[in-house]
């Protein structure tokens, strides 16, 4: 199942937080950062997973591989839109290029909610992230992946709030999250 | 007063940049008094800024009673707000969660889909047993949803209140059972249970064997590529258990793997393959070894492809899988691991250095060993220079080999970032284990296990929390707790004390790390504390073998400066005892004459001595102040008694004073030091007739009084040391030791064969010339070596040197002990002292066809046919440890996980126990239901009651407390009512109390109590003392 599902920006700002056990707020702010200095030093051309960062390490099973616990988190997967990173933690009953894919759904229908979506939008509707959220995963297992039953069940719920006009595009923080071109598994 | 929006919130952090903190801090003070306004606009939009600041990290657990609030409005947009802080701050100790209950009942009735998801979607965040009691009732219904939103997340939501309350699953599975076999089920419906099935599955896979034909149907019908990654693993899970699945699930599988071009679904396709055990044994043979072949080919390809990184490191994790099972598919594919370890990417160098920590064999320890050593070595290197340190290499003037090493570095420098510590700990701790595990059977040049240890010690990181804290404990990061660069110490200590051949090497080796250490403190401008914990184990090496220090004046010169700047306790007492060790050593010739010059030495090294221990006298430490008291007195004696002796003259000779030559050595110089296996202590037998109470003479006191006067005789400590130590045969082989090393050492060659990893690419330049002198040395003094070059014994002085040397100048040649360097004799010898010393010998079949070095390693001395206490005793240190914390880990829950293991224990499909409540007979199911029903009306009416009282509450809000402590009241009989019929389990005595509440409760007989109706009657009954306990309220 998935443990966590985590936004947050370049320079470590949280942008979204779900936990899908209970956690104290230190902790997970703790546990944000470890990944953040994960996350923020790899290489060019790197894999999506990360090591696990300490704070799970040491409590986890990264030793005993022998004995297989599907219980405990073993997998962090990320992926890096423009400024945002996406992360999820996951125990091993998750398959591992799923996730990746997982990922781009719901960023693809986060774009599809703000039409062409960039960190502001994410900054200021971060109610909406949170039903988006809600549409794919509850209670840490995936209930959905098709695009078009994500965005109309955030659809349901009221209208998605457009971003605030006068803030607009030019704050720097790029243009979309240019995501559909780095890589995307055919066949889905 | 004007309130901000979240907008403006978020807007305002934007603009008090650099003065976030004080903003924040502003916000929250309106925040907390917003929250409490009557308006519940404002509160809400107060909520919402509370959550966005949550997630920034400012806790908001102190307006859990406002978000029930909130959670607790009318407005669709306002509930929703509510519930989103529920999830994201309410803990398993937030107390308002007893308030909670009614309200998410009532939501989960609402009419609006809407609406009604949003408890389900809460639920999974805050549930607890109790709370699963009591809602469980509210949600079942919600599975026959018209909305297939709904359905799907009502779904998983009853897994996870089945995590905390497994009981829920008795009731909830009949009915998602019916959804997944309803072949008009919406995809989307189907696909979440196949998820939920896959949680579950793994842990209770026979239940849903029974299932298999329609998942094998869905799987092949589906198409849809998330949901057959999902049941592929679940097969997985269920092949194991039935063999003949296998035959089914291959075609499929195959095909897919053959035809599907989506990269993820062909990845699980063999992982499923792998896991499900599908590889390997079975009678259709040649299709197995044809699918094996496919897979692994498949997984290399992954491997080796360049493109894409993602595939490498599933392709590992699927390997990692299979080396449990399948170790030699694995080692067919040692080729492209091998060259992930040096992958610019963390994640898959950690995932090749886990396989290939299982693949390690003495074939390829050394090649594994040097690649992760190159690794180590060149980014210490580049850390070194960017913290501007001075380069740790002070040997460099060796000329041609120093610049060929310093160009191969700078190479490696340009990119090899440096690696982050725990890595680099946790690399250095691989190394470890992969050369000492099982006792070094892996390992076959201990020459060069100890220069890597060397070069370890210069590499390893140091804790540098130490650094500038002054304080006494210094909180470290929890990873560096325990020093690599002591377990490395570790290793080289053992490396003296158990393999005796190696001591010298060992002890050099000592000596070259407390010299850099010397020279590392003494160079830099500022000297900085010694922190590497290495020094523990280095010290007590110098000190216990002296003897064999190169110059152990130097050695104790070095220490004695170092002294001062150890910080950690346990470093400074071992030091201590290291130094009087050395200072022993030094001073305690009793043949060498006392003459003036050595009574002036003597009393300025004591004077020196003294100088350093003196100040330990008021170490907070008390293993270190009391060492460093008692040290002191006695040198202070000892220097007293050295000034009164005159030094002889010519005419006189005068004897050393006794206290320097004889008193001090003899509180070091006993019987050697082995090492004793873990648990040794507890398998001296009792001797037969020992009794404890008896007294040991009749006359004891007088006994005592003579023995004052008594002195032990030789002879009784000759019979006491025979007993106890077994000290002649092992004695016997420990002569013979370095001599059958040398004749069983591989000529230079074929030991060589690692030469070509370039030990110059990570070894220092200065243990690479040691070790070259070493070995010409070796070579020269080596008589074997020279015989093989076709000398004749007679003529060769070496030999007669050698013997002249070691044996003295009598000694006849043909005594040479050539009878004893039969490698058959020692194995007999090391195998009668194995009888009794050891329980466990080298192993008897060596990989012979490899001629190798065969250095002795001592077993851990334990005793006779102590099996049971002594099953890991062999290992080294670390191994041990690693095992403790293993079990400390088991024990201790880690953090983000979901505890499944509950479920394990409940049966489901009405096997065992409840054999006589079957769920499949249908009348029964009409009459449970019919019941259910008239339950269902009971509880509604009494919702409404309960409703209307809580209601009571709200208004009456200056009671909130009161309400909490009436419900907690109920709440415990209510609680123990659960556990004992878990005990139970569906024991008599349990049904019939329920039965009779049911009654009082309804009115109404209640003929057969279903198993389904369990739950529902629980919930009646709950609600009929819930309601008596807001009567209660009422009443007050």
């Amino acid at each position: 199942m998935i443990n966590a599902f985590l936004v947050f920006n370049g320079q470590g700002q949280p942008r979204l937080t779900k936990f899908y056990t209970q956690l104290d707020t230190s902790i997970q702010q703790r546990l944000i950062s470890e990944i953040f200095t994960l996350v923020s030093n790899r290489p060019q051309g790197s894999c999506n997973f990360l090591p696990l960062p300490p704070l799970l390490a040491a409590s986890g099973t990264s030793q005993s591989a022998s004995e297989p616990h599907n219980d405990v988190p073993s997998l962090v997967t990320y992926r890096h839109y423009a400024t945002l990173y996406f992360i999820i933690i996951s125990t091993s009953t998750e398959s591992p290029l799923a996730l990746i894919d997982l990922i781009q759904v719901y960023v693809e229908s986060l774009d599809r909610l703000f039409e062409n979506v960039c960190e502001l939008d994410l900054i200021f509707n971060f109610e909406t992230l949170h039903a988006a959220l809600g549409e794919m995963i509850v209670g840490g297992v995936v209930i959905e992946t098709n695009l078009e039953r994500i965005v109309s069940g955030v659809r349901a719920q009221g209208t998605v709030a457009k971003r605030p006009v006068n803030e607009g595009r030019g704050a720097g923080l790029g243009s979309g999250l240019g995501m559909g071109g780095n890589f995307v598994w055919h066949g889905r | 007063m004007f309130e901000k929006s979240l907008y403006d919130l978020i807007r305002g952090l934007r603009n008090h940049k650099g003065t976030e903190k004080e903003y924040i801090q502003n916000c929250l003070k309106e925040c907390r008094s917003e929250i409490r306004n009557q308006d519940m606009d404002v509160k809400a939009t107060a909520l919402l800024k509370l959550i966005y600041l949550e997630m920034v990290g400012h806790d908001m657990s102190w307006a859990s009673f406002h978000v029930l609030e909130v959670m607790s409005s009318p407005k669709y947009h306002q509930k929703r707000v509510g519930y989103l802080g529920a999830v994201q701050s309410f803990r398993p100790d937030t107390e308002v969660l007893m308030l909670a209950t009614n309200l998410l009942k009532k939501d989960l009735s609402a009419t609006p889909a809407t609406t009604i998801s949003l408890p389900i979607a809460a639920l999974p965040h805050i549930i607890t047993p109790s709370l699963a009691l009591s809602v469980l009732a509210d949600l079942l219904p919600r599975l026959s949803h018209s909305h297939p939103a709904i359905r799907k997340k009502t779904i998983v939501t009853l897994y996870r209140l089945a995590l905390v309350y497994p009981e829920t699953l008795r009731a909830a599975w009949p009915k998602i059972k019916e959804r997944l076999m309803d072949k008009n089920e919406d995809p989307s419906v189907t696909a979440a249970i196949v998820n939920v099935v896959v949680e579950l599955g793994w842990r209770r896979p026979n239940d849903f064997l029974p299932l298999a034909p329609r998942l094998f149907e869905l799987l092949v019908d589906s198409g849809n590529n998330w949901m057959a990654i999902k049941l592929i693993k679940l097969f997985a899970t269920l092949t194991p258990l039935e063999p003949r699945l296998v035959r089914k699930l291959l075609p499929p599988l195959t095909d897919l793997i053959r035809t599907t071009p989506a990269m993820s679904l062909l990845y699980e396709c063999i992982n499923g393959i792998i896991q499900g055990g599908i590889l390997g044994e079975g009678e259709d043979f040649s299709a197995r070894e044809e699918i094996a072949s496919l897979c692994v080919s498949k997984l290399r390809g992954m491997i080796s492809i360049n493109s894409d990184p993602n595939l490498k490191y599933v392709a590992l994790l699927a390997f990692n899988r299979i080396v449990v099972t399948h170790p030699f598919l694995v080692a067919q594919q040692e080729d492209v691991i091998l060259e992930c370890i040096d992958s610019e990417d963390i994640s898959i160098r950690i995932k090749a250095l886990d396989l290939v920590q299982g693949m390690v064999s003495s074939d390829n320890l050394v090649s594994i060993v040097s690649r992760l050593m190159r690794q180590l070595k060149a980014s210490s290197a580049s850390s070194d220079q960017q913290n501007g340190l001075p380069r740790p290499d002070p040997e460099t003037d060796s000329s041609d080999e120093a610049s060929a090493g310093q160009t191969g570095r700078s190479k490696s420098q340009e990119h090899a970032p440096p690696l982050p510590e725990d890595y680099t700990v946790d690399v250095i701790g691989r190394i470890l284990y992969m050369c000492s595990h099982d006792n070094y059977t892996s390992l076959s040049d201990f020459d060069w296990y100890i220069d890597v240890l060397t070069q370890l010690v210069r590499i390893a990181p140091v804790p540098r929390a130490r650094y500038f804290d002054s304080e006494f404990p210094a909180p470290v990061p929890k990873y560096l707790a325990t020093d690599i660069s002591e377990k490395i110490g570790n290793e080289i200590r053992n490396m003296a004390v158990k393999v005796k051949a190696m001591r010298p090497a060992a002890v050099q080796a000592a000596e070259l790390v407390i010299t850099r250490l010397f020279r590392l403190n003494s160079e830099s401008a500022s000297s900085h504390l010694v922190v590497s914990g290495a020094l523990k184990p280095i010290a007590w090496i110098a000190g216990e073998y002296a003897f064999q220090l190169s110059s152990p004046d130097d050695t104790l010169g070095h220490l004695l400066q170092l002294l001062p700047w150890i910080e950690n306790p346990e470093i400074l007492a071992t030091c201590l005892q290291a130094i009087i060790k050395l200072f022993s050593f030094i001073s305690g010739d009793d043949r060498a004459q006392w003459t003036a010059e050595r009574k002036s030495s003597m009393s300025l090294l004591m004077a020196r001595v003294i100088h350093v221990l003196e100040p330990l006298a008021l170490h907070p430490y008390l293993e270190v102040q009391e060492r460093g008291v008692e040290f002191t007195e006695l040198l202070k004696l000892t220097a007293e008694a050295a000034s009164g002796q005159a030094p002889s003259i010519d005419a006189l000779e005068q004897d050393p004073p006794l206290l320097l030559t004889q008193a001090i050595p003899s509180l070091f110089n006993g019987w050697e030091l082995k090492s004793v296996a873990l648990g040794a202590q507890k398998n001296v037998p009792m001797p037969e007739g020992l009794d404890l109470d008896e007294p040991i003479h009749s006359n004891l006191s007088a006994l005592l009084a003579q023995a004052d006067s008594l002195m032990l005789s030789a002879q009784d400590e000759d019979e006491f040391e025979a007993y106890y130590n077994q000290k002649a045969p092992v004695t016997a082989i420990a002569s013979n030791e370095p001599a059958i090393n040398r004749l069983a050492e591989a000529p230079e060659e074929v030991s060589g064969s690692y030469q070509q990893a370039g030990e110059e690419s990570y070894l220092d330049a200065d243990i690479i010339a040691r070790r070259k002198a070493e070995r010409a040395e070796r070579n020269r003094d080596d008589p074997f070596y020279i015989l093989e070059s076709g000398r004749s014994r007679g003529t060769s002085t070496p030999i007669h040197n050698i013997l002249q040397k070691e044996n003295g100048p009598d000694l006849d040649i043909d005594s040479i002990p050539i009878m004893k360097l039969d490698l058959e004799t020692v194995s007999t010898s090391i195998g009668s002292r194995g009888a009794s010393a050891s329980s466990r010998q080298q192993p008897p079949s060596f990989p012979s066809s490899k001629p190798r070095q065969r250095a002795m390693v001592a077993a851990d001395e334990t005793l006779g046919g102590s099996g049971p206490s002594t099953p890991r005793g062999y290992d080294s240190e670390n191994n041990s440890d690693s095992f403790a914390k293993a079990r400390a880990k088991k024990l201790k829950q880690s953090l983000l996980q979901v505890d499944s293991s509950h479920l394990g224990h409940l049966s489901l499909d009405a096997s065992g126990q409840a054999s006589d409540e079957l769920a499949y007979d249908p009348e029964k199911q009409q009459r449970d239901e019919a019941e259910m029903a008239q339950a269902m009306k009971e509880v509604q009416r009494l919702r409404l009651e309960m409703q209307r009282a809580n209601e009571r509450i709200q208004v009456a809000q200056g009671v909130p407390a009161e309400g909490v402590i009436v419900k907690k009241k109920k709440a415990k009989p209510k609680k123990a009512k659960v556990e004992g019929e878990g005990e139970s389990a569906g024991g008599l005595v349990v049904t019939k109390v329920k039965k009779k509440k049911a009654v009082e409760g309804e009115g109404s007989g209640g003929v057969a109590v279903g198993d389904p109706v369990k739950a529902k009657k629980k919930k009646a009954k709950r609600i009929v003392q819930l309601a008596d306990g807001t009567g209660a309220v009422d009443n007050l």
